[in-house]
């Protein structure tokens, strides 16, 4: 199994680097967390047109048909920056539902629409996913429960300890879009694609959190030397480093097989690596870290709400658990 | 429209770039290599004229076998085709030898309407390509230009200098080498990369191409590096306390440095 990317791949990522290193993504993430989307928003449509947003829409609906490596490629970069706005839900996991129920008329409109970046989505599943990121923004807002699809309404807003995490209750409305075990499967699919793509992010976010570290530890200094000269803060980045390119093939291989105990695996993993990587940063940044006017918070609290989102720990540990009694 | 669009790979500018020990060359070995940014320019400036109307855009780079990375770049960015000469006797060739190989590899595919080049290149920044080029194409030159449009058969440039603006018009075919205000350069797109891999890229030597051998390469180059240091670090500059005579020992530093 080849666990390392391709180059197109790696293409694809420098693009995406190079596109969100000229777009102030953290200015444009507090400013979505103030309420002012207009410069995410922009963010989202120059994603669009490297072809972020259809990747996981297949070629007849508009997309690029690519593959969940594809996927996982693009969320790593959008993690890396934390980029805001509801990624999962509209690029990985309501394409694939959609793409699953694309016999249903109400679901296959949408998915040119989310190919093309034109629209956002969100979906309320229980009880995993009990509130709708950025609800309000979406043009469309699934609400999944077992074998019915209804479409729903943005109810009371709700605080996430990521400020530029906007989640929302929600009003089921009262027509079923589509029903049946057919429901189901297209929602156990899109939920591996949505936890891989949210591990991806982890991954991302644990990376830049881990850059923007060694960046300080290199330029602060103390005692009349830099701080990363100190063996104390060297070693805290290396395991931080360690730890994610440890998590790393596990998403690759994850977005192989697609199969639930590896995605669990890759998403647990990653949850750990990010957050340890996020902790390393903090005490490396010291109290300024600390600090919400400080960029790394943006890190820290996009981490910490994303190792609870699409399955938390013990979820994702029980899965592993009961899918490696069952492998062979 | 054909459009050729110059291409070259350079060491990343952000990187700290050397010359070998050995024959005094660009070390290439020593930095990160890139696409020269000028050059995604002068590439996006070939596709926005090809989206205006229509034609085909080849890029034509001269350079070491990891310059099809380079090729990529622009292959992903939107470019049809590309050719690539490769050829270990091209190792320190001057300018002159360069657009020599150039003129010929275009000459290997149809007459160009259009050749599209930078100013000048991160790296050597001799800035003389288009303008040799012109010259043993036969073709005119419009350089410096940081708009460029195409009306009919005349192709109109603003040249930025120095001096200010001129403005310039030739008959097509011409060659225009484009400055860094002409565009931003667009990301390549995930479908303009897999579409990238399936773009024919043609492969020259010297040979392939009919240039003698002995005209190019570091020995028969007419200029020669004989040595070459790193720049020194900056030295510390001079402090002056202000005691209420600040503006005087400024003015004073100046005077001696005839400046005023």
């Amino acid at each position: 199994m080849k666990l390392t990317l391709e180059t197109e791949r790696e293409q694809f990522a420098e693009s995406i680097t190079a596109l969100l290193d000229a777009a102030r993504v953290p200015d444009a993430a507090r400013a979505w967390a103030a309420g002012d989307h207009a410069p995410g928003r922009t963010i989202l449509s120059g994603l669009a047109e490297l072809g972020v947003t259809g990747l996981a829409v297949p070629e007849e609906h508009g997309g690029l048909g690519a593959e969940a490596m594809d996927l996982v490629t693009a969320f790593r970069v959008l993690g890396e920056h934390a980029v805001p706005g509801p990624l999962v839900e509209s690029i990985a996991f309501v394409p694939t539902l959609f793409t699953g129920l694309s016999d249903v008329d109400d679901c296959a409109k949408w998915l040119p629409e989310l190919a093309s970046g034109a629209v956002l989505a969100s979906v309320r599943s229980l009880p995993l996913t009990p509130y709708a990121l950025d609800a309000d923004l979406a043009a469309v807002l699934a609400v999944l429960e077992g074998e019915r699809l209804c479409f729903g309404t943005p109810a009371a807003s709700l605080g996430s300890v990521d400020p530029t995490r906007r989640l929302f209750e929600v009003d089921p409305e009262a027509g079923v879009r589509a029903e049946g075990p057919a429901v189901r499967a297209a929602g156990a699919h899109a939920f591996e694609l949505g936890a891989l793509a949210c591990a991806a992010q982890l991954l991302g976010l644990g990376t830049g959190a881990l850059r923007m570290a060694v960046e300080y530890a290199k330029a602060r200094s103390q005692f009349g030397r830099p701080i990363g000269s100190f063996q104390a803060v060297k070693h805290q980045l290396a395991e931080a480093h360690i730890g994610l390119e440890l998590a790393r093939p596990l998403v690759h291989g994850a977005a192989i097989t697609l199969s639930s105990w590896e995605v669990s695996a890759a998403k647990r993993a990653c949850a750990r690596a990010a957050d340890r990587a996020g902790r390393a940063a903090l005490q490396v940044h010291g109290a300024i870290g600390y600090t919400s006017e400080h960029e790394l918070s943006l890190w820290l609290t996009k981490i910490r709400a994303l190792c609870a989102a699409w399955g938390g720990n013990a979820f994702h540990r029980d899965r592993v658990l009961s899918g490696t009694r069952e492998a062979p | 429209m054909n459009i050729v669009v110059l291409v070259k790979q350079v060491p990343d500018t952000y990187s700290e770039r050397k010359l070998s020990d050995a024959d005094s060359t660009l070390d290439r070995d020593s930095a990160d290599a890139v696409l020269d940014e000028i050059n995604e320019k002068a590439v996006e400036q070939a596709l926005q004229i090809k989206e205006a109307g229509e034609g085909e855009v080849t890029v034509v780079c001269v350079g070491p076998d990891r310059a099809t990375d380079a090729i990529r770049k622009a292959l992903s960015m939107g470019a049809d085709k590309a050719v690539h000469v490769c050829d270990d006797a091209l190792h320190g060739s001057d300018v002159l030898a360069t657009a020599k190989v150039i003129a010929a590899a275009i000459g290997k595919g149809d007459a160009p309407d259009l050749v599209l080049a930078g100013n000048e290149a991160t790296d050597g920044g001799g800035g003389a390509i288009p303008a040799i080029l012109s010259e043993l194409l036969g073709l005119p030159q419009l350089t410096h230009a940081r708009e460029v449009s195409i009306e009919g058969q005349t192709v109109k440039a603003t040249r930025e200098t120095d001096e200010g603006l001129t403005y310039l018009e030739a008959n097509l075919p011409a060659i225009v080498s484009v400055a860094e205000k002409i565009n931003e350069p667009r990301y390549p797109s995930f479908k303009g990369i897999m579409a990238a891999k399936k773009k024919p890229v043609d492969t020259f030597t010297v040979a392939d191409l009919g240039v003698d051998a002995g005209e190019v390469g570091l020995g028969n180059a007419w200029s020669a590096v004989t040595e070459a240091a790193p720049k020194p670090p900056r030295a510390a500059g001079q402090k002056a306390e202000d005691e209420g005579d600040g503006g005087t020992k400024i003015a004073e530093y100046l005077v001696t440095q005839k400046l005023i």
